[in-house]
């Protein structure tokens, strides 16, 4: 009796520990809730624009597949998306020049096709007036400088037509900047590659130092005058891939002013994952290599078959499975490293395999829970969900606007 | 030489003496009335063709500065009262493809760095609102036309972003044929407009763009009339009644165009004005390959170069008796022909300046005065004057701006 007395108390007790667990719980949801769909959410990297190109495709609609569209960024809570103006780094010149002006051409289409639910935006001033408005603010990236067909007038008319930043390389050199996936050729950034970087300056667009090797990230730093970001990459501390970024390079990069937009992929948030892949197909640029075989110039298809790939070999144990959680690890590691006001996101959503519970955007306030469960304040959340790169941004505009000025 | 030489001495007598006595002064040394200069320096003077854009390609040229050579710079525009000018987007039409794209971006690009260079003088404007107002501020209203589809690449995305660049019309064609439409100077491939063709021109309504039919076949224009949601202009033609070059519209075309609402904008190319020059030039062909080659040797690749090269050496020509003198009173005749065609309402001004051979006394742009003193001494009134110096192009602009918001609100 006594005994079953005792069970009892103790029954209530776990009962009431439990509940009120729960009920914490529950408090931390919702809270976290109410902070992501009050807040901006900015992803500084979404392949979304090549399946603009898909008949199949429609933005508007929730899609069987991919990662993004309009009714899932609502769901997700994501309401500032760049678009990410993307062509194999191998095709140059005025080919390469002509299909980025295609894909800038689809996003401006596409937001003007949907212009009651997405904005083309140019400014932090103009992604804030969308967010007042209910709006999904569209900014266009272009990753890769070999779509300027090196020639500083297309970068100039990039900008006009709406480009806010540029990735320096792809997985390829460009004619004027080493990546992280080649072999050096300019040791870093040549003197026009300064002189590009020096205009984008002038013209309020952003340095993306994703993809180009240590050597180039630290020209650029150095030749920059504005904050530069990392619109889509990892901390190699915690998984060593060269399109990560070193504990050295995240402290350089905030110590300027700027951001870490933490990427999603597998292999470049999961170790495990990444050693194992690198096994299986020789590392990602082969990988695409051998895909690019397959899908010709369809991008869309690339990416289809690059997860059907990665989801069949982890299912035959081939490779790791890799949880959202991963996602965290780096987002808090970068933070620890250099602060709250450094780091953001750059999911590589509709680019890349993205881990375990993290299938698409409708995912990502998980994040936000996650982060709050860590003990991150409301502020610091806000931060990290988009606000650091409104700052950069506005810092980006500034200094064109004085640059501009002293002309 | 000697004019000039009075006209220095006149000045500093005149500075000496009343305002009022320059000005009378003044009157007896250029040949313009008093009231032709009210005119012309009070009304919007449009020009819809030039090709100076190919000299700023040129790291020598300076647009702010007087220059001894071409026709178009800001202290001349500013001379002969030109408030507005189309700098026009040109590659020959043999560059095709990506490589025709990324060139026609460059000038855009270049165009747009002028403006930048010199926003003091000039600003970028994209419509006939714009025009209005660049002219209240005092500034020069630059604007931007593609001259020839090829620049396209055959791609409707290419097309738009031009567009948000900037660019107001496209000629559909240059000297050869697009990969949708027919020139007037090269064989008939595509029957005028190909289906594709339509689509661009539809899709320029769409966008608020002039199409522009200067430079296409009698066919492509028929098609483009039939096509277009809007009227369409023809930037820099002059009438075949009395030059009979393919490049030229005739009297029905030019009705045709007239009564869908459009204008004719006349070129002061000595080619296309004059018949007796014409004949010459086809009479003696290798002069062309002689001039060709001197140009070359002048120039090597500079576009801009050979354009200004080509007119100075013609004129030597000229000056050597082969071919015959043109004088620019028959830009007026041009005009008064076209006028009495399609009535005043359809007329305007496409120079073709740095891009062609000027007549005797419309060597450059601050010559303009002269074609508003000799219409009002034919006895046109002071707003049928206005109208062909720019009101009736930015007419046009208008109602192609129109056209284009419906469509939008109609999708």
């Amino acid at each position: 009796m006594r005994l079953v007395r005792v069970s009892l108390i103790a029954c209530l007790l776990v009962a009431g520990f439990l509940i009120c667990q729960v009920a914490m719980g529950d408090d931390i949801a919702v809270r976290a809730k109410k902070l992501h769909f009050s807040t901006i959410v900015l992803d500084t990297h979404d392949d979304t624009t090549q399946r603009f190109f898909s008949k199949d495709f429609d933005i508007g609609k929730r899609n069987p597949d991919g990662h993004i569209d309009i009714p899932r960024m609502r769901e997700g809570g994501m309401n500032a998306i760049f678009f990410s103006i993307w062509i194999d780094g191998r095709i140059m010149g005025p080919a390469a020049v002509q299909k980025a002006l295609d894909q800038i051409d689809a996003v401006h289409e596409n937001v003007n096709k949907y212009s009651k639910d997405m904005a083309f935006c140019r400014t932090a001033e103009e992604v804030r007036r969308a967010h007042a408005q209910g709006k999904i603010a569209a900014l266009i990236g272009v990753e890769g400088g070999h779509m300027i067909g090196n020639d500083i007038r297309v970068l100039r008319m990039f900008g006009d037509l709406g480009v806010r930043y540029m990735t320096l390389t792809h997985f390829y050199n460009d004619e004027w900047a080493d990546s992280s996936t080649a072999k050096p050729e300019h040791n870093g950034l040549t003197d026009f590659g300064k002189q590009i970087v020096r205009e984008m300056n002038r013209q309020g667009i952003m340095v993306d130092i994703s993809h180009v090797s240590d050597k180039t990230f630290y020209d650029a730093l150095e030749v920059s005058k504005a904050p530069l970001i990392a619109s889509h990459s990892s901390c190699r501390a915690l998984c060593n891939h060269v399109r990560d970024m070193s504990d050295d390079m995240i402290k350089a990069l905030a110590a300027k002013g700027g951001v870490i937009q933490i990427n999603y992929e597998k292999s470049f948030i999961d170790q495990a994952y990444k050693d194992a892949e690198d096994k299986l197909s020789g590392g990602v640029v082969e990988m695409m290599d051998k895909l690019k075989k397959e899908c010709g110039d369809n991008d869309d298809c690339m990416n289809k078959k690059m997860n059907e790939m990665a989801e069949k070999a982890t299912a035959e144990g081939k490779l790791p499975h890799v949880s959202w959680e991963r996602i965290i690890d780096h987002i808090d590691h970068a933070v620890k490293l250099v602060g709250a006001d450094h780091v953001g996101l750059g999911s590589d959503f509709d680019g890349a395999n993205m881990p375990e519970g993290m299938d698409d955007v409708t995912h990502l306030p998980q994040i936000t829970e996650a982060l709050m469960r860590k003990g991150y304040s409301d502020e610091d959340l806000r931060k990290i969900l988009g606000g650091n790169l409104l700052r950069v941004m506005e810092q980006n505009e500034a200094v064109s606007r004085e640059m501009r000025a002293a002309q | 030489m000697k004019l000039s030489g009075v006209s220095k001495a006149i000045l500093v007598v005149g500075m000496c003496l009343s305002a009022g006595m320059v000005l009378t002064r003044a009157i007896a040394v250029d040949g313009i009335s008093e009231r032709a200069r009210q005119l012309h320096f009070s009304s919007i003077v449009i020009d819809t063709h030039d090709d100076t854009t190919q000299r700023f390609l040129d790291p020598g040229f300076d647009l702010g500065a007087r220059n001894a050579l071409g026709s178009i710079d800001i202290p001349r525009m500013k001379k002969g009262g030109l408030g507005v000018i189309f700098f026009s987007i040109w590659i020959p039409s043999k560059i095709t493809g990506s490589e025709a794209v990324k060139r026609a971006l460059t000038q855009i690009e270049a165009v747009h760095e002028q403006v930048r260079k010199h926003s003091n003088d000039l600003v970028l404007v994209t419509t006939a609102e714009g025009i209005r107002e660049a002219h209240k501020q005092g500034k020069i209203a630059a604007l931007i036309g593609v001259e020839g589809g090829h620049m396209i690449a055959s791609d409707l995305g290419v097309l738009r972003r031009y567009a948000s660049l900037g660019a107001r019309y496209m000629t559909l064609t240059h000297s050869g044929n697009a990969e949708w439409a027919d020139s007037s100077t090269a064989k008939p491939e595509h029957n005028g407009l190909s289906e594709f063709g339509k689509d661009v021109v539809r899709e320029m309504n769409r966008l608020g763009m002039i199409v522009d039919v200067s430079h296409v076949s009698d066919k492509t224009f028929t098609d483009v009339l039939e096509v277009s949601n809007a009227p369409v202009f023809a930037s820099h033609s002059d009438c075949r009644a009395i030059c009979d070059a393919p490049r030229n519209m005739t009297d029905d075309m030019i009705r045709a165009l007239a009564t869908k609402g459009g204008v004719i904008q006349i070129n002061y190319h000595v080619g296309f004005l004059s018949q007796e020059f014409r004949n010459a030039e086809k009479a003696h062909p290798e002069w062309d390959k002689a001039i060709a080659l001197d140009v070359q040797k002048r120039c090597g690749d500079r576009q801009g170069c050979q354009l200004i090269e080509g007119d100075r050496v013609t004129r030597e020509y000229v000056l050597r008796g082969d071919l015959p003198r043109v004088e620019w009173t028959k830009i007026i005749e041009h005009i008064d022909h076209a006028v009495k065609i399609a009535g005043i309402d359809h007329v305007g001004l496409g120079s073709d300046f740095d891009g062609a051979n000027m007549p005797f006394g419309m060597e450059d742009a601050s010559k303009l005065p002269q074609i508003t003193d000799a219409l009002l001494e034919k006895g046109y009134s002071e707003g049928d004057v206005k109208k062909i110096l720019g009101e009736n192009t930015l007419r046009v602009m208008a109602e192609v701006e129109r056209v284009g918001r419906e469509l939008n609100a109609a999708k």
